[in-house]
This record gives C-alpha cells, structure tokens and sequence, in this order.
C-alpha cells in the first residue's frame, strides 16, 4: 500500500529549519511558558529573608551608589532633572536589559539536562525568560512611577509637561527585544565555546558605559556623540528619560534607526537560535 | 488493516567525538571551509579514506541505515546491548536530535518519556511539579486540571503535596514523575528503560497501567528494556539493534529469543584429546565436561525451565581408589547454591564418567559456574576442578506479571495451592 508523503502529520529530517518552530505550536506550549515563569517567581524568593523585596531594594541601592559617586563626587550635569529620578531611570531600565540578557544567554547551558530528554520548542525557554524579567521590571518601574509622581508634587521641578508618553512601553519592548535577542545569539555561543561566558559577562559592563545609563548623552563632547548613537540603546535610553523626565536627546531618525535594528537583531537572533539549536543539542 | 503511524527509513546519526572547545572551534571552520567554500563533501561525514586515521577515529556511529515500520495500536520493543543506539533511536524519534542521514515520519501526537521526572525542580512542592513537569510533556493546564486527582491518587502521595520535592525520597519522587507522564494522552508513547526505577510494586503498577494503555485505547508505543520477560509480556514487536544496526525485527518472541542465544554467556563443553593438556594432577585428568540443556522448545533461550545434564570423564591414574565426585555449583557472586556429592565406586586405572542433571524449574535466573571435585575415600580430594563450566539462565515468567528480581538462590516449584475451606463445606 503506498502511502501519500502528505498522510504524514510530521516529518524528521536532517535538516534544520531556519524558521523552526511554527507560531500553532508555540501557542500549543503556552501553558509551559506561564509554568516557567511561575516557577522562576517561586524559586527566587524561597528561603529568603526580604522575599519580592529584594526587587526593590537592589535599584535603590544602586541609585544611591550612583546619586553620591557620579553625581557628588565627580559631578556629572543631569541637566536639572532631579539625580534621583535620572539615576534611577537608567537603573530601572539597564537592569531590564542586563537581568534579561544573562537570563537567556544561558539557555542552553542550564537547560541541557531537560533539551536532551524532552522536545518543545526549544524558543520557550528564553521566551519564558524575557517575559518574566518584564514582569518583574514593573515593580522598580512604578517606584519610579511613584516618585516622579512625588517630585512633580512636592518640589519645584517642572516635571513632564510635553512628554511623548505613548513612547514608555514602545521603549521598554525595544529594549527587551534587543537584551533577548543578544541573549539568544549568546545562548548558542555559549552552548558551544563555554569560556565565551565570560567574554559575554565583560561585554556586558562594557556596553552599560557606552550606553547613557550613568550620564546623558548631552555630557558627550559633540564630536563623539555619534560615535554613542550607534549603539542603539543610546537613543531609547535618551527616549525613556525624554517621556518620564522631560529631559533627552533624541530626534525621529534616531529613533527609527534604533528600531530598525532592534528589528533586524531579532530576526537573525531567532534564525540563528533555530537553526543551531538542534544541532546543539548534540553538543552541549 | 491498521495505518502507518511511524515510518523510519536509512536513518543514521554520526556523532563526533573528542573535545568542544578550541578543537571542535578548528574542525567546524575546517568543516565549514570544505564544505560552504570549496563544495567539497563533509570529511566528517562521508569519512573517505583520504581523511587522517585521527580524524576518522573521532566519528561515532550511533545508528546506521536503521529501517522499519509501526503500525497503529503495535508495541514494539527496542532491545540490543549498552550502545547499540537504542536511546539514541528513541531521540531521533522524539524530536530530540536530528539525525545524520534518513528520515522519520509519523502520524499523530507523540510522547517521549526517556527519563522519569524530566523538568522537575527540587524546590517546588509535589503540586506545583505536576503542572509543570505536565506542560513540559506537552499537555494544556485544562489537561492537567482534569487529570490531577487521578494523578494523585496513581502516585499515592496525597498528605505529601504541598512538600517541596527534594524532601521526598527518592521512591516518592519517581512514584509522582511517572504518575504524571502514565497520564500523557499521545497517540505514539515512547518510553525509555522507566521500569528500572522504584520499587517492585510501583514497577508492577507502571506495567499495568501500560498495558491498559496499549490494549484498551490502542496506543502506538515504543518501548526501550533491559528486562526480557517485560518486553515478552507487553510486545507483539520487537527491534534487534546491534551496534547500530537492525540485527532483527518482527515478532517479538522469536527477536528476544534470538537476542538472549546471542548475548549467553556460555561455557557448556569442553574436551581434551590426550591427558598432557588436560586439566587435572598425578592422580586424575579431565578429558571432557559438558553441560547438555533440555530446551523445552528447540529454538528457546536458555532458561529457568530447562532441566541440565552434566556429563564429564576423566582418566584416573591411580589403582584400586574408591573415588566419588561433588557437583558444586556456584552464582558468580562467588556463593554456593549447593553441593551434591555422587555415589562412590571403586576404580581402576583408566577413564571413569559421570552424568548429573539439575531439574527445570528450580534454579533461579542468573549466571553460574560449576566446579567438580574429585575426591578419595569420600574424605582426601584428588582434584578440584574450579570453574568447569558457566551458563546464565535467563528468567521466564510466564503468566506471572510482575518483573522484580526474584529472591532467593533458587526457584523450585514446589506443590502449592490455595483453598478455602469454607466454600468447599458448602
């Protein structure tokens, strides 16, 4: 009896896809992703002492760090938005990045153990990831909600009259895109060439310095200013501090440009992931 | 006649060997220049014989044009030595690696289960673990929700739920990993060597509730085991796989039969033509010992069922000697099952024979040596010949369903049965 090569509902075959898993099966998995982030939630607070308020407690610590070294010691301009609120904006939103990226990068490393016994797309993973340092971003987000809101009343600072503030979440989404793009390029790297961990953990401190998260774009001399534009955390760093502080530089092609990017790294982040992820499996 | 629902066709899977690392980093930009730049073939691939022996020692053969068919609602069981790519197969099979060359096709939504508890986290509570070890198998939340209670109940564990896992013993944590995936609902079920975890009444409830599974619902599964009577008991089919290869396949009794022939280890005769080489002293010389099985099918493995006869002769050099001889027979634990001494007789120079047999069904499954002690006057021993001969006998069950190790040195079946008196008055 010959069967049809369309009777097959799947098919194994040497070849890896570029594009891999299909969005049916990705929302097949969904209650997976939902399962690993609860389970990452469970997991961090479970034999601590503070709990979920380590969430909180490790921006502010930072922010006060940065408040006496950059703003009293050495004194750099925050262009009259209050130190507080600068600091901690860009605390706020580096962390996303930051927690974001080495959460992913080692999807494959930590995850050996459950690829090489069981099969779902392999993408859930990071994607659990990315969507549960979201979630855990909005908590030091509505303290600087918060704040902004306690500043705008209680002291003299203008506050944000003009502000684009559609912009907030746009920015917030670009800079995940971008942290768990890396991560997913990283995580293949990292699969392979463990010692490349470290060189992505250097990288990492490096590009906090080259991205305004510390001083404004503005505290640039001109000529270099480009220079900090290309990386395209710059601008939606400047954007982030434009809509909530009233305060940053950036113009529409700039922007366009860092959304470009962030769409260009994504699409090459997920066709390497899927194209290297079963091969790593053999390797890892 | 029942569907294809898996099709495997020249399925091989290479696997490189040697370090990742600064070496692997050199041999993929090889690779990748060979291949991408100058279209040559893969050198690791095809492994021609221009290739360095060096390289050609660090490629692996997991599988190798492995082929066959299953039919909707068929139990196949996958046996073959440590090695031989059975995991390997079932990975291929589960989506889990690609394979090298070849295809896999199927039908229908397919479960792998090659390891119990995969996902499960020591530090979430027994509650939290189901769900999450459920959607990792691939199953919705309403699936799980559905299943919980059941899932509970299979596992036995209700007062320990809300404990986090790593404070189970290691027996609670397997009962409420597989509880979980013996709930899966696929159409193809491909399990890997699960039953070799737990306790023996667990085990039996796993093998129940597979066979429920295979026979009322009419799952396709695949089934990976070390443990014969098992795959006897659930399997129409079997796959051989031989260093990667498919040594058999078909009918699963006659498969697992010719696997164990192959795989006996066995030294059951032996033979000396003249006395010089012979093993033995001044006094005596072996010149043969055999151990003559009495199959009860002719084809059948070597097992518990089957009565051995013993036969041995040996020269004896001394005049006028009451001689007697002990059949010892040991496990190769090195432990003495028994001891059985044979009649005396008074000989004279020249060959003297002797023939022994042990009963079917009262030695238990395993491996065995027998040594044979030749001694005087039934007090002074002439020669002990150690380690004469070695057999293995294999289990069989028959319509017993359960698959633990049986205790005990031996298995006689001795009269047994069961009454009840209070019937029988009626």
């Amino acid at each position: 009896m010959p069967i049809e090569e369309s009777n097959w509902d799947w098919e194994i075959v040497p070849q890896t896809s570029w594009w891999g898993t299909s969005l049916a099966e990705f929302w097949q998995y969904r209650h997976l992703v939902t399962g690993l982030i609860r389970k990452d939630f469970l997991l961090s607070y479970q034999q601590t002492v503070l709990g979920p308020l380590w969430v909180l407690l490790q921006p502010i610590m930072t922010m006060v760090t940065y408040v006496l070294v950059f703003g009293k010691v050495i004194g750099v301009s925050t262009q009259g938005t209050p130190p507080i609120l600068f600091y901690l904006a860009g605390i706020v939103l580096w962390n996303l990045f930051n927690d974001a990226f080495v959460g992913t990068s080692t999807t494959f490393r930590d995850n050996v153990h459950i690829f090489s016994k069981v099969y779902f797309p392999r993408l859930i993973m990071p994607f659990a990831q990315v969507s549960g340092q979201l979630l855990r971003f909005s908590i030091p987000f509505l303290l600087l909600i918060l704040l902004i809101g306690f500043y705008w009343v209680f002291t003299p600072w203008p506050g944000l009259s003009t502000a684009p503030l559609f912009l907030v979440p746009l920015v917030i989404v670009l800079v995940a895109a971008i942290s768990f793009a890396l991560g997913l390029i990283f995580s293949v790297i990292t699969g392979k060439y463990r010692d490349i961990t470290y060189v992505a953990g250097l990288g990492i401190r490096l590009l906090m310095f080259l991205t305004p998260v510390i001083y404004p774009v503005s505290y640039l001399p001109e000529k270099w200013r480009w220079l900090a534009q290309l990386n395209p955390l710059t601008t939606l760093f400047e954007v982030f501090r434009l809509a909530l502080l009233g305060k940053g530089m950036a113009t529409v092609p700039q922007f366009l440009y860092s959304f470009t990017c962030t769409l260009v790294l994504l699409i090459v982040a997920l066709l390497v992931f899927n194209k290297q992820g079963d091969k790593l499996i053999d390797v890892v | 006649m029942a569907a294809t629902v898996i099709q495997v066709k020249g399925l091989s899977k290479m696997y490189r060997l040697g370090t990742t690392g600064t070496g692997s980093l050199r041999q993929d930009l090889q690779r990748w220049w060979t291949v991408s730049v100058r279209k040559r073939e893969d050198p690791y691939f095809q492994v021609p014989s221009s290739v360095s022996p060096t390289a050609q020692q660090q490629v692996l053969w997991a599988l190798r044009d492995v082929n066959f068919e299953v039919k909707e609602g068929e139990v196949w069981g996958i046996i073959g030595n440590n090695g031989a790519g059975k995991s390997t197969l079932l990975k291929i099979i589960s989506h889990i690696v690609r394979p090298t060359s070849g295809v896999v096709r199927g039908k229908g939504k397919i479960s792998s289960l090659l390891e119990v508890g995969t996902g499960f986290h020591p530090e979430l509570s027994g509650r939290e673990n189901i769900f999450l070890s459920g959607y990792i198998l691939g199953m919705s939340k309403a699936e799980v929700r559905a299943k919980f209670d059941e899932i509970v109940t299979f596992s036995g564990l209700e007062g320990f739920l809300d404990t986090p896992v790593k404070r189970y013993s290691s027996g609670m944590y397997v009962r409420l990993a597989f509880a979980v995936a013996a709930h899966l609902e696929p159409d193809i079920l491909i399990l890997d060597e699960v039953l070799a975890v737990g306790d023996t009444e667990f085990q039996k409830k796993c093998l129940s509730k597979m066979r429920e599974v295979s026979q009322n619902e009419g799952r396709t599964i695949l089934f990976v085991s070390h443990s014969m009577p098992a795959v006897l008991k659930l399997c129409q089919c079997g796959l051989w796989l031989q260093n990667g290869t498919v040594r058999e396949s078909g009918e699963a009794h006659q498969v697992v039969n010719h696997y164990l022939l192959s795989t006996q280890l066995q030294r059951t005769e032996q033979s000396w033509a003249n006395p010089e080489k012979a093993p033995g002293n001044d006094y005596i010389r072996f010149k043969s010992v055999e151990l003559v099985p009495h199959l009860v099918l002719p084809d059948a493995p070597l097992d518990i069922r089957a009565a051995l006869t013993i036969r041995f002769r040996f020269w004896n050099f001394t005049e006028q000697t009451l001689i007697s001889t002990n059949l010892v027979l040991f496990s190769t634990a090195g432990e003495c099952i028994f001891d059985v001494p044979s009649t005396a007789l008074v000989c004279q120079k020249g060959l003297v024979g002797g023939e022994c047999t042990i009963p079917g069904n009262f030695l238990n499954d395993g491996s065995y040596y027998i040594s044979l002690y030749v001694v005087k006057d039934t007090d002074t021993s002439l020669f002990d010949y150690e380690e004469a001969l070695a057999f293995e006998l294999e289990d069989y069950r028959g319509d017993i369903s359960w698959y633990g190790k049986w205790w005990g040195a031996v298995r006689p079946q001795f009269p047994f049965q069961l009454t009840q008196p209070e019937l029988a008055s009626q």
